[in-house]
């Protein structure tokens, strides 16, 4: 199963629209992981993923590799979905 | 299915103007005294093989970066299942360099008709007399399968590059002359030094290569005929 | 003081006992006889030294006194009495007073041995009377600074290894400084101390010369690199009309003289950084350029990109060609900025394939990546920075821009893991701990500077205070304070098990160690105004020094560990966030993966490629470029090949040999780059020798890689 990561920063206009489909996605079963820029574990993961702007989202597949990304943008819901569940 | 001793993932060297990565075949009809890579070549037993398979997911990585894979060897084209080991990488949608030292000519036109190669460089080993060409290959060699080779190449209907690897020893400026003049091949002949680390032929290793200027200004002068 | 002090009652013994040239001494300073001993000195030198009172002070020199008429000694040094002195200090546990009283000085068997010897703590110092200078004065000042800038908590830390405080024989000079020709295009040549004053240069040659000499100026008041930006750019001005052959002639003048400085100060070659451009940078394009005579040329910076590029190619021609017998120039070193605007400029591809051919033939070339829209400046030490409002301000009158790092400390991050023994909380606590330390040891050295600073062109540091355009040429208020680290692979080692490139668990701890670091640097920052960041030290020698401490303090965990040989002592950590340097990794890992940990660290980040022997074509060499620049983060690219230059016959070849390519002669000496910047290997110091046998150089894995599994990035 895919999971998605979503990185946001504390203040960032685009960011509540982005946890906004976290919260969604989760709701939905997906494995949602959330990390914040301003903190040590958010920043590290977001440099591993060359990550310079939010928000962003990587969706990646059970073995840890990449399936898609949006950075710096936010994507519609519909658009996540089509990423995550093209495998089921 | 033929066995691979060597990968190299990255070179900057092998494909001009490519990033490519390059797989080393085993074994050669050739005994060309200044080899260095003869212990691959002639005992690869030694060496542990590398699996397709780890190489294609290896390459898969470097999408993007590598332009293309160059088989070499030993002589590639030695090995008859060689053009299904090339169909598989360019099935991942990379181009093909083959280095070859145009003994197989057949298996050359086939892969040249099929488009299954994109680039192809030939050594050339001294100019095209069987004297020469058997001090320079230690082997005594069919010149008509060397001449064939060249002339399937000059079609143009692929990329291609004579090289000429050049030991003071076997090749004096005439010699070199002589094969320039053989090929006409304009730019498309380059002249390599040769490399007196570890050659298959030992006493070569006491030989001094040639100064790099000469042999640039060699180069050039081999360029010039068309 | 009088250095030898003899003593009455000896003194026809001793007569007899002399050479003629002991004879000549000896006279100089029998006035000073035991009838001149006076141990009021003592006393007075206590009360104006130390805080100890009168009583005390003549207790003291009345025992020292005692001691030396009962132990018969024949003849006694100054030194020894200070020394002497000091026992009597401790014994009455007066620690304090004994710091403030303490000599510095060498003992006489390291400086015999320091003029017999080179120095191999810096490679770009070579031996001789100049260079000896320069050591004894480091070690003096490298004293002063742990005894009397830093307090003894900083002074500590470095001693035992925790941090390392760069340059401590330079305490009295900032670190390392970036400028603009465009000061001295404007003020011409006019420094402190100096009887002529020279107007601005009316003609190219002159401002070669005045750029040199001021280069030899900056030397002598800061520690390490000299960088100028836009060196190309700010000469066009003065090019115009100037044949193809005149260019290449300026551009050899421009190299010869920074490569051949070494007879400067302590015969150390400036640390030249020339910073080009094939663009004409967005922030020059509209400012008007001051031409010959420091005069304003009626034209704007975009209308010389033809001479503007024309002399960057012409420089690149020299660096081809190499010095006198083929090597490649240790310095200057040329830095070309490729930026969006650089793939927009008409003939890029040229230029690109131009200095690609010189990075392959002599690796000269340094290939820093200035990604995204806004413009950014190179400070020195790669320190680049987007411009906000008043840096835009600044740039309309670039003489204005000139900028520093006052110093650079570098954390053991090893150590920390010993520390932590596995436990994350304090891993990361003790990391905190400390950069505090780092931070301390920054605002000592800003204070002390502050100090020499405050007392302006009389000062010492009166080139620095010079004031020409309303502000002094140091421009505190922009100085930086680098933050550097080495052995970030050992860390992860030490606390996970694995190295960086061994798996992606492993490369992320070591991510977080660095974004724990960046966030923190970022938050003292705003806690004292001043602007601390992140860098990869260089560290030619901590690397080494530190991993020699942990051999000694962190045994046997540390013996695992350190990388090289240890027991030939060639012992070293990984360089800053490098991945192993023998890690089978081929350039596209090492770029994508090294790159990654650019963004956060601002000032001075690199991926070097070994070439070793290989000689890459130029177009192969321009496509990985362009790709690192679209495909990764990384920030800055050098390719490094290998030389072996004959002694005997002068002739330079490729590759490391042990012998000469050419006449056979076992006379040769290795090139290639250490740290970051190319000099020869028989200056190495150990640690660095153990790194160079451990570097992969590219070659292909024909033997079996079990157990090596190749971390994917990304």
């Amino acid at each position: 199963m895919e999971m998605i990561k979503i990185f946001v920063k504390a203040k960032c206009p685009k960011c509540p629209a982005a946890k906004e489909i976290g919260m969604e996605l989760k709701r939905e079963g997906v494995p949602v992981f959330n990390y914040d820029l301003d903190t040590i574990d958010g920043l590290a993961e977001a440099s591993f993923y060359s990550i310079l702007s939010t928000p962003s989202f990587i969706i990646e597949d059970e073995k840890e590799r990449e399936v898609a990304s949006w950075r710096g943008v936010v994507p519609t819901l519909q658009e996540v979905k089509q990423h995550l569940f093209r495998s089921n | 299915m033929i066995e691979i001793k060597g990968f190299l993932e990255t070179s900057f060297l092998d494909w001009p103007g490519k990033i490519c990565s390059v797989l080393f075949l085993p074994g050669c009809n050739f005994r060309c005294p200044y080899c260095h890579n003869h212990p691959l070549v002639f005992h690869p037993g030694q060496f542990a093989s590398i699996s397709l398979k780890q190489i294609l997911r290896h390459l898969h990585s470097f999408k993007g970066w590598v332009d293309g894979v160059c088989l070499t060897g030993g002589e590639p084209t030695l090995h008859a299942d060689f053009p299904l080991l090339i169909r598989q990488i360019k099935e991942r949608g990379f181009p093909v360099k083959l280095d070859t030292n145009g003994s197989n000519p057949e298996m050359l036109e086939k892969l040249i008709d099929k488009r299954q190669v994109d680039f192809i460089a030939m050594d050339v080993k001294a100019p095209l007399d069987s004297f020469s060409y058997r001090r320079s290959t230690g082997l005594s060699i069919d010149l008509a399968l060397i001449s064939k080779s060249i002339e399937i190449l000059k079609r143009g209907k692929v990329e291609y590059q004579f090289r000429m690897t050049v030991v003071p020893q076997l090749h004096s400026e005439e010699e070199i002359q002589a094969l320039g003049e053989q090929l006409r091949a304009g730019r498309r002949l380059i002249l390599q030094n040769f490399n007196p680390e570890n050659p298959l032929d030992p006493s070569l290793k006491e030989t001094n290569p040639y100064d790099p200027k000469f042999l640039k200004e060699m180069e050039k002068r081999v360029q010039e005929m068309v | 003081m009088a250095s030898v002090i003899e003593m009455k009652e000896e003194r026809k013994d001793l007569k007899e006992e002399l050479e003629t040239t002991d004879m000549a001494l000896f006279v100089r300073t029998s006035e000073e006889s035991m009838n001149d001993w006076n141990r009021q000195r003592i006393v007075d030198a206590l009360i104006r030294e130390t805080y100890i009172d009168v009583d005390t002070a003549k207790e003291i020199a009345q025992e020292v006194e005692d001691l030396i008429v009962t132990s018969r000694i024949k003849m006694i040094t100054a030194p020894l009495v200070r020394e002497l002195v000091d026992t009597k200090l401790v014994e009455r546990g007066l620690e304090q007073a004994r710091k403030m009283h303490t000599r510095l000085g060498m003992p006489l068997y390291d400086v015999d041995q320091l003029i017999l010897h080179p120095n191999k703590e810096n490679a770009n110092v070579p031996h001789g009377p100049e260079a000896t200078n320069l050591t004894l004065a480091e070690r003096i000042k490298k004293e002063y600074a742990l005894l009397s800038v830093f307090s003894q908590e900083t002074a500590d830390a470095h001693m035992r290894g925790d941090i390392h405080l760069h340059d401590l024989g330079f305490v009295d000079r900032p670190y390392c400084s970036g400028q603009s020709l465009e000061y001295i295009k404007r003020f011409g040549l006019s420094l402190p101390n100096s009887i002529a004053m020279a107007k601005p240069a009316k003609h190219p040659e002159v401002l070669l010369a005045h750029m040199v000499k001021f280069a030899a100026g900056l030397q002598s008041n800061f520690a390490g690199a000299i960088g100028w930006d836009a060196v190309n750019l700010f000469f066009a001005p003065y090019l115009e009309g100037m044949s193809d052959r005149e260019l290449e002639q300026l551009a050899q003048m421009m190299i010869f003289e920074f490569s051949q400085q070494a007879v400067a100060r302590g015969g150390q070659a400036i640390f030249t950084d020339l910073n080009l451009y094939w663009e004409i940078p967005k922030h020059f394009e509209n400012v008007p350029a001051i031409g010959p005579g420091g005069e304003k040329t009626g034209k704007n910076y975009s209308d010389y990109m033809k001479e503007s590029q024309r002399f960057a190619w012409a420089l690149f021609n020299v660096f081809m060609e190499g010095d006198g017998s083929g090597r490649p120039f240790f310095f200057p070193k040329p830095l070309v900025h490729i930026t969006e605007k650089f793939f927009q400029t008409p003939g890029h591809m040229d230029f690109l394939h131009h200095i690609c051919e010189v990075a392959s033939e002599k690796g000269n070339t340094y290939f820093v990546f200035d990604r995204g829209e806004t413009a950014k400046i190179s400070e020195c030490c790669r320190l680049s920075f987007k411009l906000d409002q008043t840096d835009l301000e600044d740039a309309k009158e670039p003489w204005k821009m000139r900028y520093c790092a006052l110093q650079n400390v570098t954390l053991n991050l090893p150590r920390i893991a010993y520390l932590a023994k596995g436990d994350d909380t304090r891993l990361f606590s003790k990391l905190t701990e400390f950069i505090e330390v780092t931070v301390k040891a920054h605002l000592e050295k800003k204070s002390f500077i502050e100090k020499l600073l405050s007392i302006g062109e009389r000062g010492p540091l009166a080139l620095l205070a010079m004031n020409r355009d309303g502000s002094p040429y140091l421009r505190m208020h922009r100085a930086s304070f680098l933050i550097g680290m080495v052995g970030l692979n050992e860390l992860v080692q030490v606390h996970t098990g694995q190295e960086m490139h061994q798996s992606r668990q492993a490369f992320k701890f070591g991510l977080k160690v660095i974004a724990h670091m960046k966030l923190l640097v970022d938050k003292l920052s705003g806690r004292h105004g001043i602007h601390f960041v992140l860098e990869q030290t260089p560290a030619e020698s901590t690397a080494y020094r530190f991993a020699k401490l942990d051999l000694r303090f962190h045994s046997p965990r540390s013996g695992d560990i350190v990388k090289g040989n240890i027991s030939k002592g060639e012992v070293y950590y990984t360089n800053s966030t490098y991945l192993n340097n023998s890690a089978v990794l081929n350039p596209i890992e090492r770029v994508r993966q090294e790159g990654l940990f650019h963004p956060l660290i601002e000032a001075g980040a690199l991926t070097h490629i070994w070439l070793g022997e290989a000689k890459p074509s130029r177009e192969s060499l321009a496509n990985f470029v362009i790709k690192t620049f679209k495909q990764t983060q990384n920030d800055q690219i050098a390719f490094s090949p290998e030389f072996t230059t004959c002694n005997a016959c002068n002739r330079t070849s490729r590759g490391l040999r042990s012998s000469c390519q050419y006449c056979g002669s076992t006379e040769v000496d290795g090139i290639t780059r250490i740290t970051g910047y190319f000099t020869k290997l028989s200056s190495w110091n150990k640690g660095k020798i153990g790194e160079l046998h451990n570097r992969y150089r590219n070659q292909a894995y024909i033997e079996a890689q079990e157990g090596e599994t190749v971390l994917k990035a990304g």
